[in-house]
């Protein structure tokens, strides 16, 4: 069964995730400057998130006609996983777990952004009754 | 003359990258390559040679950075300017783009984990260096693995009887390397540290790999003699020895369940820059060719001006082209996507190095007896590309693995 049960958890689980984060000031400065408009195609439960550097960088949960810079297609499983730091980025992306358009330089900046999500990731998903492995 | 530039959305930056790393390329790297090019293996990789100076050159410039994202203080360039970079540093000197190329191995590596510890062993130290002490190199070929371990894919990778010969045991944190890489590591006998594929699950044969990123500096690890050999010979080449070499087990970023994906993605990036690599041999040679056809004099007439010679500059002049074209494709392609699509990077990879060898070869032709000469870079240029042939995957075992994708992805 997927960790998300529905699009409208994963929404506010994952919106309020990166909501989070765009407001983080290690983050959100770095990202609005960057000028990088993420979408995450999600699967199972189907859904989109983008993250978009307008309005001092903002989340939005559904279609969106942006035209993204980097789109990250994955399913709600890989996303939590990943998110708890239990698959890394070579690894997902090699067993094509993650399949990425866009260009790789600008994929590989994003990373070290996602810092604070890793670490607020746990609680979040344990707050919301999802498994946490050793948690 | 420079070539027509037939992408027309190339941005200003591009243009003046371009510009930049030409003359660089012409004016520094290629005479140190001839100069190189007529030492002993040993006198290149002596302390405070041509090569230290040129390589020391190269990463002041921050060239040793293409590939690293600004995010961490590298150039981090789009897939058409990192083409730029590598085509246009080759045309210089092939040798020092794949000894550049290499370096950047296990820093790149790193780049993909977004992880504290690993930005700072690998990534940091990087990208600071401004002597190119800090340089990787790709250890995956050994002296009984040549083609058979970059075939990903194809029947013998799961072989339990076919399996790499550096083989690793896990002790507390660390895994204990044993084993010797072939006389073929670019970089080999300098490098700091190496991206190294090693065997964790021998039942599964090859495909039972690792990659793990290994301090070189280390008590355990040893290294051949430097490789002496017919092309590139500005690129110090060698084998390193593994007794009891250790590896932190968070070292080993890659284990069996995806050593196989990222092999082909490790391949198609490789790949992808040979393309780019052997367009810029192959338009060194065109140059050179063009020039001299307009100065010798045969039968009272430029040898350019003899029908068959035009014929064969026109064809030199098409190989180039097209393979430029097509390497910049492959490579923006590949960049832009991941997973890639590999056989995209083989066929760039196979098509250049083949198109470099016939150009140089008609350069020769038209250069006559100085051809062969030592006076004229020609011959030098000839080897180089014949070493691209068999660098980075024969080309031969390199179209079997991608016929072999091209089918498995009609019947599969
Ligand atoms: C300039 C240069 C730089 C290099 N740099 C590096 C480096 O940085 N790191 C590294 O690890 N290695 C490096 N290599 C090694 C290179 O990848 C190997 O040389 C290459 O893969 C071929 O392996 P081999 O030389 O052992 O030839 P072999 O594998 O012994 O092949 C010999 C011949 O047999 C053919 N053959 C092999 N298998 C098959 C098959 N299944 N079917 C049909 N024909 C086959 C091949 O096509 C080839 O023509 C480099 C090599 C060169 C020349």
């Amino acid at each position: 069964m997927a960790v998300f049960e529905r699009t409208d958890t994963m929404y506010r689980i994952l919106g309020g995730l990166f909501e989070g984060l765009v407001k983080d000031p290690s983050v959100g400065p770095k990202f609005v400057e960057s000028d990088i408009i993420i979408k995450f195609t999600i699967s199972d439960p189907d859904g989109e998130i983008w993250l978009s550097p307008n309005n001092g960088g903002e989340v939005i949960c559904g279609p969106y006609g942006l035209s993204p810079t980097i789109e990250m297609t994955l399913s709600g499983d890989t996303c939590h996983r990943f998110w708890l730091q239990e698959i890394s980025m070579p690894i997902a992306l090699a067993k094509g777990l993650i399949k990425a358009k866009g260009p790789l330089p600008k994929v590989l900046k994003l990373l070290p952004l996602l810092k604070p999500a890793y670490a607020a990731y746990p609680g979040i998903a344990k707050e919301n009754g999802l498994e946490v492995k050793g948690a | 003359m420079p070539y027509t530039e037939l992408d027309l959305t190339l941005a200003e930056d591009h243009v003046a990258l371009k510009e930049a790393v030409h003359k660089f390329a012409v004016g520094v790297l290629r005479p140190a390559a001839i100069e190189l090019d007529k030492m002993t293996p040993e006198q290149v990789i002596a302390k405070d040679s041509l090569y230290w100076r040129c390589m020391k050159k190269m990463y002041e410039l921050n060239y040793h950075t293409v590939l690293i994202s600004d995010a961490y203080g590298g150039l981090g360039l789009d897939p058409l300017a990192t083409h730029i970079v590598w085509e246009e540093l080759a045309y210089g000197s092939a040798g020092f783009a794949v000894s550049l190329g290499c370096s950047c191995f296990n820093a790149f590596y790193a780049s993909m984990m977004a992880d504290d510890y690993m930005i700072e062993k690998f990534i940091v130290p990087f990208v600071e260096c401004r002597d190119a002490g800090v340089m990787s190199c790709w250890g995956i070929t050994e002296p009984d693995h040549g083609s058979d371990i970059l075939m990903s894919g194809t029947p013998h990778f799961r072989d339990p009887k076919v399996v790499q010969q550096v083989k690793v045991r896990r002790k507390g944190d660390d895994f204990i390397l044993n084993g010797q890489k072939s006389s073929w590591i670019s970089n080999g006998p300098i490098a700091s540290n190496v991206s190294l594929f090693v065997n964790l699950q021998p039942a599964m044969g090859m495909a039972g790999g690792g990659i793990c990123l290994v301090d070189l500096s280390q008590k355990g690890i040893s290294r051949g003699k430097p490789l002496n050999k017919m092309g590139q010979r500005e690129l110090p080449q060698g084998e390193i020895f593994f007794d009891n070499a250790v590896c932190p087990a968070r070292d080993m970023i890659i284990d069996q369940e995806s050593y196989e994906m990222m092999t082909d993605l490790t391949l198609a990036h490789a790949n992808a820059t040979m393309g780019a690599y052997f367009t810029g041999v192959a338009q060194a040679a065109y140059d050179l060719a063009l020039q001299y056809s307009t100065e010798r004099i045969q039968g009272g007439r430029r040898l350019c001006d003899h029908q068959s010679v035009q014929k064969k500059l026109f064809d030199m002049f098409v190989r180039t082209a097209t393979a430029r074209s097509f390497s910049r494709d492959a490579m923006k392609y590949n960049m832009n996507t991941t997973p890639p699509d590999v056989k995209y990077s083989i066929a760039s990879k196979v098509y250049c190095t083949q198109a470099a060898l016939d150009v140089t070869n008609d350069a020769v032709q038209i250069f006559g007896g100085y051809g062969l000469s030592k006076e004229f870079p020609i011959e030098k240029l000839f080897r180089d590309a014949r070493a691209g042939l068999i660098e980075d995957g024969s080309n031969d075992s390199l179209a079997l693995t991608a016929g072999n994708m091209i089918v498995r992805e009609v019947t599969q």
